[in-house]
């Protein structure tokens, strides 16, 4: 429905065997992969913010999956982690799913629970793009209003009716309907309800 | 002095002697040069003549004694006893002495006794008879014989006491072969019962494992016409093992031929079986050591084995997808069955230097190629290095030569090293956990071999027990690691010690002494 790039599985792993197999079984399933041996060399790489997932190995000499995981959350990275681990390395594991990572999974593996994996990976790597998308668009709507109609919409969102926001504005009711006309239009809102759900999805605190 | 003697002696003359004054003068003379004290007595025992050699020996003037017992010269008992040879001389005609001679003690006028040599003569042709008696002091031979005696019996008991056996062995036969008491012992003879001949000797006693060395060790000794210096075993009769330390030497004649063989053999078996244990306690000991380092580095192992494993298991799988496949690249499922084969041989590979880590063996001294053993090494220490996150950075200077050593115990002795400087740097960012393994030929030739980390570096409360056994930092260690690392470098001949490192951390080397043609053989 967005612009459409088909989405990669990055890999990331110190063990070259390891790596090699990775990118056979994923170019097996048709899906398009490239590898890296090292978390340095994934973050230096040219991605273009690409959509995809990332499959990382937890122990890694020199920076650790750990560690790359820290430094794409500063980057705002929303790219999806899976993490491969030893048998071992369950608390690490679990430092990494405080972090955020998808899942893990443990070395050795099956084939279909890893695709799986990733695939929930990919699904979600695509709604967080729709999601972010969404909130472009919104955001895009929301600065072609006028400062006026910016009142009125923050009013209006605020549950006010039409003669409550005309008095707050010392305007006429029928100037504030032409506004509210106007700003339905502009956000291409269905209706009151989903014109508060596009203002909330942009103003929310965490954002 | 010969004076008074003529003084007193003048006294002495009875007149009826019917000897002509030459043959007095000539008596005179004869009794006053002799060495030997010459009493003469009558048939009762009283004193006629006293030489001057008596009066030196006895310390009377002749006055004083002449018409005494002769009795007065003798201690108890032997005053009772004379007095009894003389009337039963008088009674039966038994000779008990006269001619014979025999060892007495004498008295002189202090009262002091001494040991003599006594010979006794009957003057004949006179009735009642008269006697002569020689004495000859022996103080001095007996002393020597005493002192001779003694130092005999304590040359046996320090033989004894150090189970060491001498022997001299004439070659040119002029002499009898002497073999030392102890000798015999240390080789389960009875004393006396069987001359060691040198020629049975290698075929009959010694070990046949050690026959040509002693051989050789022979012909050394009389090639450079040096001395013997060889340790090895014998069989005894009872089929007891012995070790013996032999020493020995030829000595040459005048005109360069060999005369006499002499040389001590030291039973050293006691020692040997010290030395043995304590050289399997430390094995065992260095065993364990091993042992808790593979514990230690468990975790990393099987992460190890599982990096190959899990790469076989998905090429497999990608194996399986990619034939399913109608347009599939036979190329590529043959490139993943490669790939299977070597991750394989890979996982073996880590399992087999693990096995021989491990092992519990005869330690052994080869030729170690330096770089071959770090090549050895390395699986097992990036092991442990990767499951710690730290870079493990292998720098080998120039061309290593080869060292005399064992192998496992040298990988031991890094491996410790290595995990130490892991362990160091547990707190340190896990970029800057770097531990350098390097090795080089130092002025000296010999091998050095670094292993540098930039943890916290040593307390100095730490580096006085660092090398003691059971002293540790460490919340699981053991203590033994470098105590072990350390006696495994000095029976190498190497030294280890630690400085500190540039910036923070430690560093701890260890030589190795380079093979020489003659022992790298």
């Amino acid at each position: 429905m967005i612009k459409e790039t088909k989405p990669t599985v990055f890999v990331v792993d110190d063990d070259a065997a390891v790596r090699d197999s990775l990118r056979m079984l994923l170019k097996s399933v048709g899906l398009p992969v490239e590898v890296f041996e090292s978390g340095q060399e994934f973050l230096d790489a040219e991605r273009d913010d690409r959509p995809g997932c990332l499959v990382l190995d937890i122990r890694m000499p020199g920076m650790s999956g750990l560690e790359l995981q820290v430094k794409l959350n500063e980057r705002h990275s929303i790219l999806p982690i899976i993490f491969i681990t030893g048998h071992g390395d369950v608390p690490m594991a679990v430092e990494a799913m405080q972090a955020g990572a998808v899942d893990f999974i443990q070395k050795p593996f099956r084939d279909q629970d890893l695709l799986d994996r990733i695939n929930q990976g990919l699904e979600k790597d695509a709604g967080s793009r729709r999601m972010l998308a969404e909130r472009n668009m919104i955001r895009k709507r929301l600065e072609s209003l006028t400062p006026r109609e910016r009142e009125v919409l923050d009013l209006v969102v605020a549950g006010k009716a039409n003669k409550v926001i005309a008095g707050d504005l010392n305007l006429s009711q029928r100037t504030v309907e032409i506004h509210r006309a106007r700003v339905m239009e502009k956000m291409e809102a269905h209706s009151l309800a989903h014109l508060v759900r596009m203002v909330l999805e942009v103003e929310r605190p965490d954002e | 002095m010969a004076n008074s003697t003529r003084t007193r002696r003048a006294s002495n003359k009875s007149g009826q002697d019917s000897r002509s004054a030459v043959a007095e003068s000539e008596f005179r003379a004869l009794l006053d040069a002799a060495v030997d004290a010459i009493i003469v007595i009558d048939h009762r025992g009283l004193i006629e003549e006293f030489s001057l050699a008596a009066e030196r020996i006895f310390g009377y003037p002749a006055e004083e004694v002449v018409g005494r017992n002769v009795t007065v010269l003798m201690p108890e008992p032997f005053q009772g006893e004379h007095d009894r040879y003389m009337d039963n001389y008088a009674l039966t005609g038994e000779q008990r002495i006269i001619g014979v001679g025999r060892e007495v003690r004498a008295r002189r006028k202090d009262g002091s006794s001494f040991p003599c040599d006594l010979a006794v003569g009957r003057v004949g042709g006179r009735e009642p008879p008269r006697f002569v008696g020689i004495i000859r002091d022996i103080t001095q031979r007996k002393l020597a014989e005493e002192l001779l005696r003694r130092s005999e019996s304590e040359l046996r008991l320090a033989q004894e006491l150090a189970n060491l056996g001498n022997y001299v062995v004439h070659l040119d036969g002029s002499e009898p072969d002497y073999f030392s008491p102890q000798l015999y012992r240390i080789l389960g003879n009875e004393v006396g019962t069987e001359i060691v001949q040198l020629s049975d000797y290698f075929e009959q006693w010694v070990h046949p494992a050690d026959v040509d060395r002693l051989r050789d060790a022979f012909r050394d000794m009389d090639e450079t016409q040096g001395s013997l210096d060889v340790e090895y075993r014998v069989l005894l009769r009872d089929g007891s093992t012995k070790h013996l330390h032999h020493i020995a030497q030829t000595v040459y004649d005048a005109a360069g031929q060999p005369a006499r063989h002499i040389g001590t053999m030291h039973d050293v078996t006691d020692r040997r079986h010290a030395e043995d244990e304590a050289r399997q306690l430390q094995d065992r000991l260095t065993h364990f050591a091993r042992l808790s380092t593979m514990g230690e580095m468990a975790a990393g192992l099987a992460h190890e084995i599982n990096q190959p494993l899990s790469a076989i298991a998905t090429y497999a799988q990608a194996c399986q997808r990619m034939m399913k496949l109608p347009d599939h690249d036979p190329a590529d499922v043959l490139g993943a069955l490669q790939q299977i084969n070597s991750q394989a041989l890979r996982a073996g590979e880590v399992i087999r230097r693990l096995r021989n880590f491990v092992k519990n063996r005869e330690v052994t001294r080869e030729p170690v190629d330096c770089a071959r053993l770090l090549e050895d090494l390395r699986t097992l220490a990036e092991t442990d290095a990767r499951l710690h996150n730290v870079w493990l950075r292998i720098e080998s200077e120039g061309e290593l030569p080869t060292v005399y050593a064992d192998p496992i115990q040298l990988q031991q002795v890094i491996l410790n090293l290595v995990r130490n400087a892991i362990d160091a740097m547990a707190d340190v960012p896990e970029h800057r956990r770097e531990v350098v393994l390097s090795t080089r030929q130092t002025e000296d030739g010999e091998v050095e071999i670094t292993v540098a980390d930039h943890g916290t570096g040593l307390a100095p409360e730490a580096t006085e027990h660092l090398f003691s056994a059971f002293f540790t930092t460490k919340s699981g260690g053991t203590g033994l690691g470098l105590a072990i690392s350390r006696s495994i470098v000095r029976a190498h001949g190497g030294r280890l010690w630690h400085t500190p490192n540039e910036g923070s951390g430690a560093r701890f080397h260890f030589t190795l002494p380079v093979a020489s043609a003659a022992n790298g053989e």
